[in-house]
């Protein structure tokens, strides 16, 4: 039980940095960024790339992945999205595809396509309320917390965040109230990716890093995302938390009782893990059925 | 040279037919689907179980294989056909990758056949009677028939009054609502039709190819289809054609260049995809309407009546 839960943790805590950065982005631009995912293989093969070929300690080459993938939202920003301001929302999804595809590629063709390991000595998990824990599980949830707090306390003290509220609510308001948006919108690129780098050298640390990394966790960060509201950074936060544990608790439940009901006499009746990522896509089809809006987000159709 | 040159039309025949079908669901009626390599793969995998599993013959298969295609379009448009563009693009692509996730984890039809391993000797219609070459320039026939009928009906389609109410759901729902069209149902409609011929565009790659298997269908190819269609020009489907004559090019022409650089394959591989998304970002942001732009119909006998067209 408490390593359903941990495990669940673990997960909500990179799906959230990769789903606030994304409803970040989608606040003040009103378009989904497919591409924004792939800053996670980005940021982690930078963290690599530092920790292995310039023999950097490992968490300063981590702050080092994350500035990159910080800098290079506002460089995807300023090459692709900038000039496509005036564009219907389609048009923005189909070319933050198309970065995506480029970004993924060049990193592929950079590090190969086989599975790399951030260089950390094997450890002995230990023991936590019944539950296998290592230091570096506990750090990703670690860091991950402190992100989320972080940015609240950005998003609640500083002019900063008050102007990227500002800035979400009405853009057309905001900058007749003297916000200078497009100062709104590098900061939104800026620290969405850099969220989204972290996530993902999280997610090299818990499992392995590999071009594919961002692309296949797209479908469960998008339904965080939409589940909480899209648009809603505090939503997003919730959602991943609600998703990361309908993955592991989907997984683990028996579902016998229901193979019962219908005839089907087994003792034990489990979703193949195989299928773990059609859990989100469950979950997301019945969050657009029953609350398009999402937990937290107004409607907005 | 021959035998390359009948290999690459046949594909791009393929893949015309691929790009055609998403035309009529994106061009014309502004869908948003992100997971249009669904339909190609239970157009292939749905024609491959008929006929290697079940042993029915290849006509029979391929009705099989489009209908089932079509099937899922109308199912996948069902319970989504009311929400908006970005939310109906992931759940496309997220409804893509669980067809795919079936596949890879369902063994269909013995031991070593379907799941990851997938199928192979999946019959190709002739091949006994007319051998390698001959077989070669019949299926190439054959697809260049299935490309004639395909851009028949979609044109066809497009000049009836129920594509010019699936290009006014594209402009917005409150136009066909004014006129009393259903836009929901025309949605459904348009995603049978389109999944049902980009289903035949499957069958006709399975039975060419003669082997299926999972990682055919990633979304890497939805991503193909897609700059088929912005490259050529949505709404345009000769732009569509276009489209696949010029990715497919660039997509084979690396096979030449594999010797002449010295760059492994698998790195090149890469470098393409990063080519084709760098020109599908340069398409969108200086040729927004594609090499052959979508044509304005203007109406003689209405014209500027109300002070615009």
């Amino acid at each position: 039980m408490a390593q359903i839960i941990f495990d669940s943790l673990i997960r909500s805590s990179t799906l959230a940095l990769l789903a606030v950065g994304l409803t970040m982005v989608y606040s003040v631009l009103r378009f989904p960024n497919f591409a924004h995912v792939e800053f996670a293989p980005l940021g982690a093969y930078v963290a690599l790339a530092g920790a292995t070929v310039a023999g950097l300690p490992l968490a300063l080459s981590a702050v080092i992945g994350i500035a990159v993938c910080g800098g290079a939202g506002i460089l995807a920003d300023r090459l692709v999205f900038q000039h496509l301001r005036d564009r219907s929302p389609i048009m923005l999804m189909i070319a933050a595809f198309a970065l995506g595809i480029a970004i993924r590629e060049t990193l592929r063709a950079i590090f190969g396509p086989s599975p790399r390991n951030f260089p950390l000595p094997l450890q002995a998990p230990m023991e936590v309320l019944g539950a296998s824990v290592t230091t570096v599980q506990l750090v990703i949830i670690a860091s991950a917390v402190a992100c989320m707090l972080i940015f609240h306390g950005l998003l609640t003290y500083t002019k900063l965040g008050v102007a990227m509220r500002a800035a979400a609510d009405n853009p057309n308001l905001a900058q007749a109230s003297g916000i200078f948006t497009e100062r709104i919108i590098r900061a939104v690129w800026f620290i969405g990716s850099a969220f989204a780098g972290l996530g993902g050298i999280l997610l090299g640390l818990d499992t392995q890093i590999y071009p594919m990394m961002g692309f296949s966790v797209i479908v469960p960060v998008f339904c965080a995302a939409i589940l909480g509201g899209i648009g809603s950074p505090y939503g997003a936060m919730l959602g991943a938390l609600v998703l990361g544990f309908a993955e592991n608790v989907g997984l683990s439940i028996n579902f016998a009782f229901l193979g019962s009901l219908v005839g089907v006499d087994r003792d034990f009746l489990f979703i193949p893990a195989g299928y773990k990522p059609a859990i989100a896509f469950v979950f997301l089809i019945a969050v657009l059925l029953l609350r398009p809006q999402g937990i937290m987000g107004a409607a907005r159709r | 040279m021959i035998e390359f040159l009948t290999y690459l039309l046949t594909i791009i025949g393929i893949w015309a037919i691929l790009a055609l079908s998403l035309n009529l669901q994106y061009g014309l009626t502004g869908l948003v689907n992100l997971g249009h390599i669904a339909f190609f793969m239970l157009g292939a995998y749905g024609s491959t179980i008929l006929t290697v599993v079940v042993g029915t013959n290849v006509v029979v298969g391929l009705i099989g294989g489009v209908l089932l295609a079509a099937a899922f379009g109308a199912l996948i448009a069902l319970p989504t056909a009311h929400l908006q563009q970005d939310y109906w693009a992931i759940s496309t692509l997220a409804a893509a990758e669980i067809v795919r996730l079936f596949f890879k984890n369902t063994t269909i039809g013995g031991t070593y056949q379907g799941g990851p391993h997938g199928y192979s000797d999946i019959p190709q219609p002739l091949l006994d009677t007319l051998g390698n070459q001959g077989f070669g320039i019949f299926y190439l026939v054959l697809v260049a028939g299935f490309v004639a009928l395909s851009w028949g009906l979609v044109q066809w389609l497009t000049g009836m009054p129920f594509g010019r109410a699936l290009k006014a759901i594209r402009e917005g729902d409150e136009v066909p609502r004014a006129l009393g069209k259903d836009a929901r149902w025309l949605r459904i409609r348009a995603m049978a039709l389109g999944g049902g011929v980009a289903g035949l565009a499957g069958v006709l790659y399975a039975h060419f190819n003669a082997f299926v298997d999972p990682t055919y269908f990633k979304p890497l190819e939805t991503f193909i289809v897609w700059s088929m269609v912005i490259l050529g020009g949505a709404g345009n489907h000769l732009g569509a054609l276009v489209g696949s004559l010029i990715i497919q090019a660039i997509y084979n022409s690396t096979r030449f260049l594999a010797g002449a650089v010295p760059i492994d394959a698998d790195t090149l591989g890469s470098l393409r995809m990063v080519a084709i998304g760098v020109l599908i970002i340069l398409v969108i942001m200086f040729l927004p309407n594609g090499l052959v732009p979508e044509r304005v119909r203007r109406y003689a006998h209405t014209r500027r009546r109300q002070g615009s067209d």
